[in-house]
Order: C-alpha cells, then sequence, then structure tokens
C-alpha cells in the first residue's frame, strides 16, 4: 500500500514539474529594441523571463558610458525600473548582465533606441 | 550563443570541479566495495590522490566563483568585486559550494584507520557528490524535490563509476592478474545495476528538461546534449567490452589482456573526462528552451 502511496506520489511530482525557462532573458524593455524616440525616456523597464538579480546595467552613447544608479544588494525580482539622467538627442545602446536567482547562471544582451534630434 | 573567454574559463574550472568531486567521491566508494581486495600501500596510494582531489575540486568551485564573476563586468576586476561574488553566492551557488565543501572535508575521514571513519568518507563523498544538484536547471524546475532527488541519484551513480576508473586503473598497474581481475570482476558486477539506474535517472532528467525531442537537434543546449549522449554510448561500449571480453580473459591469467583492459580503462577515462567538460560547458553557456 505505502509502495504504491510512494510511487503514485512520485509520478505527481513529476508530471507537475514545470518547464525548465532555462537562464533569464529580456523578455521585453522600455524603450524596445531599436525603438526611435520623439522625447527623451524618463524611465528604463527591463523585464526578464525569471526573476534575477540585475548585475550590469551601462548605457553607452558615441562611446561615453553615461552612469545609472543600480542598487547591487536589491533582492532579484522579473521586473526592473531604472531612473534615467536627462538624456540627449542621439543613438543609445544598453548592456546588461543579470543572475538568474533560481539556478544561479549568468545572461547578458544588449538592445538600441534612438532620440531623434 | 554568444560567451566569453571569461565564461570558457568559468566551465573549464566547472569541468575540473566535476573531476574532482566525483573522482574523490569514486574512489571512496571504491575503497569501500574492495576494503577486501586492496593492499594496505594501494589503499593508501589511493587514498593520498582522492585528498589532492577533494583540494582540487575545492579550489576548482572557488575559481569557477571567481571567473563568473570576471564574466559578469567582462574584465578582470570583476573576480575581484564582492558584489558580483555575493549574486552568484545567492543564487544557489553558494548552498551548492558549501554542501561539497563540507562533504569534500569529510570525505578526508578516509585518511584515518577504522571503519567508522570510512563510512563517515562515505557520507562526505555522498554530499560532494550530490551538491551539483543544490543549483542548476534541475533545481529551477518547480517542484524541485523529485527532480533534485533525480539529479543526486544521477550524480551518485556518474561518481560511482566515473570516479572508480582511476583507482581501477592504477590497481591494474600495479596488481598481480588474480587482484586485477577480482576488482574488475567485482567492479562490473555491481556497476551493471549503477549504471542501469545512471541511465534512468538520466532519460528523466532529458524528459524533465527538454520540451520536445525535437530540442535535441533544434536547440544549442540539445545538440551539446546529444554530442554527450554519443560520448555515454562510446562509454558504455567500452565498458560492455572490459565486463564482457576482457575481464574473463584478464581471471584466466592472459597478459595481454590485461595490457588490453588498462588501454580500454584509459580510453573510458577519457571519454568520462570529455563527458564531464561538454556537461559543464552546456551547463554553463546554455540552457534549456534557451
Amino acid at each position: 500500500m505505502l509502495k504504491h502511496m510512494f510511487l503514485g506520489l512520485s509520478l505527481c511530482g513529476l508530471l507537475a514539474a514545470g518547464p525548465c525557462l532555462a537562464h533569464a532573458h529580456l523578455q521585453s524593455s522600455t524603450p524596445a529594441d531599436n525603438a526611435q524616440l520623439t522625447e527623451a525616456p524618463k524611465t528604463l523597464s527591463l523585464n526578464f523571463s525569471e526573476s534575477a538579480q540585475l548585475a550590469v546595467l551601462k548605457l553607452v552613447s558615441d562611446g561615453k558610458e553615461i552612469a545609472i544608479p543600480l542598487d547591487k544588494t536589491a533582492k532579484p525580482g522579473k521586473a526592473y525600473n531604472l531612473t534615467l539622467p536627462a538624456l540627449a538627442p542621439g543613438s543609445y545602446t544598453v548592456q546588461w548582465t543579470a543572475v538568474s536567482a533560481d539556478d544561479g547562471h549568468v545572461t547578458k544582451g544588449t538592445f538600441k533606441f534612438s532620440i531623434a534630434g | 550563443m554568444v560567451f566569453t573567454g571569461w565564461d570558457a574559463a568559468a566551465a573549464l574550472a566547472k569541468a575540473l570541479t566535476y573531476a574532482g568531486t566525483l573522482g574523490a567521491a569514486g574512489a571512496i566508494f571504491f575503497l569501500n566495495y574492495n576494503e577486501r581486495l586492496l593492499r594496505a600501500a594501494q589503499r593508501r596510494s589511493i587514498v593520498r590522490s582522492m585528498a589532492m582531489l577533494s583540494v582540487l575540486a575545492a579550489l576548482a568551485s572557488a575559481a569557477k566563483i571567481s571567473l563568473l564573476a570576471a564574466s559578469m563586468s567582462d574584465d578582470l576586476a570583476g573576480m575581484f568585486d564582492i558584489s558580483f561574488a555575493g549574486m552568484i553566492l545567492r543564487a544557489g551557488e553558494g548552498r551548492a559550494a558549501a554542501i561539497r565543501i563540507v562533504g569534500l572535508i569529510l570525505c578526508g575521514a578516509a585518511l584515518l584507520p577504522g571503519r567508522g571513519w570510512s563510512r563517515l568518507a562515505c557520507l562526505g563523498a555522498l554530499l560532494a557528490a550530490a551538491s551539483f544538484a543544490a543549483t542548476g536547471h534541475v533545481h529551477a524546475l518547480m517542484p524541485n524535490i523529485l527532480p533534485t532527488l533525480i539529479a543526486t541519484l544521477h550524480l551518485w551513480c556518474g561518481a560511482f563509476w566515473l570516479g572508480a576508473l582511476w583507482p581501477l586503473l592504477r590497481t591494474a598497474r600495479d596488481g598481480d592478474h588474480a587482484q586485477v581481475a577480482a576488482l574488475a570482476a567485482r567492479f562490473g558486477k555491481i556497476a551493471v545495476g549503477i549504471v542501469a539506474l545512471l541511465i534512468a535517472a538520466g532519460t528523466l532528467l532529458l524528459w524533465l528538461l527538454l520540451g520536445s525531442l525535437s530540442d535535441l537537434w533544434n536547440s544549442d543546449y540539445g545538440r551539446m546534449l546529444s554530442v554527450k549522449l554519443l560520448l555515454v554510448a562510446a562509454l558504455l561500449s567500452a565498458a560492455a567490452v572490459n565486463k564482457l571480453r576482457l575481464t574473463p580473459r584478464v581471471e584466466k591469467g592472459e597478459a595481454a589482456a590485461a595490457l588490453h583492459l588498462r588501454r580500454s580503462i584509459k580510453l573510458e577515462l577519457i571519454l568520462g573526462g570529455l563527458i564531464l567538460l561538454l556537461t559543464a560547458a552546456f551547463t554553463t553557456l546554455t540552457g534549456p528552451s534557451a
């Protein structure tokens, strides 16, 4: 009886195991990748596929890095909203690095947006 | 799949961690089930090498964390950034490394004489090998209790098999025919059940991690996993030749068979090393459904 219960529970556990979503990937951002904006955004939003700790965030324009304050001690999350400094018209590249909270894997990515003059 | 030299170095450190940990754990198991077959000098030699493998595993674990931190910033400075290392440790790597270090320290009990110490070393070997299941893709499944248990079983069986190869080769080099035959026969007899469990657990993990069978050729993770499966098939073939053809010939006292057995174990060691390297690569650089 106990043996059958154990087997049943084991099978339920296996079938109930959800899909592994791999490492944390950037699902969407605001501004979006390749967005062409008419006015400078005040915030930068990043939405990850799973809970992650944002470790590095660089905003680069014309080879110059624009500092964005990042709290490296903050708890991991799926969504990040960061305040941007006043941005001048031009092309910008966002470089990010995150650590998946569940499996500890490091993922990186970049996306671009531009602000019309 | 885009990765830097730091990522590749972190994967290499992970492979060394696998090799050191599973090699040390497997040696502890080997010493236990061959207690009566080994001479005192052989036992001492295996225990000393096991201790060195444990140190290698601990150092490689620390190196992997530093290299992952460097990978986050893409420069050397990242290696010394405490906030990066803290993020990696909090995300599960710290838990796994702590279990591994405790397990490896307990493995050191094999250096002391007496059955009680050797039992403690066995507990350490089980902990150290299981530590890899405390983080990673399988641990990220929800709920993760049963998948983690299956991964633990897979790791224990892997440690038993791959970790026994180097002590087996060492004793095959300096042992007499009767001893080598007895050791190989005993290993082969126990390995049948262990390898069956290893394959069963591995198949279940594949089913849990892959979205569909086509992922095996449609994703980077799946393609690297497919190469691993081919290497495992080659390893199984070499093991079957050892058990079914070479061991019986060594038992009959054929000198040439002992030489072939040593070569075959070396081939198994190389294949095992490649499997660990590949596993480290695809679990570090890619992910299922990535």
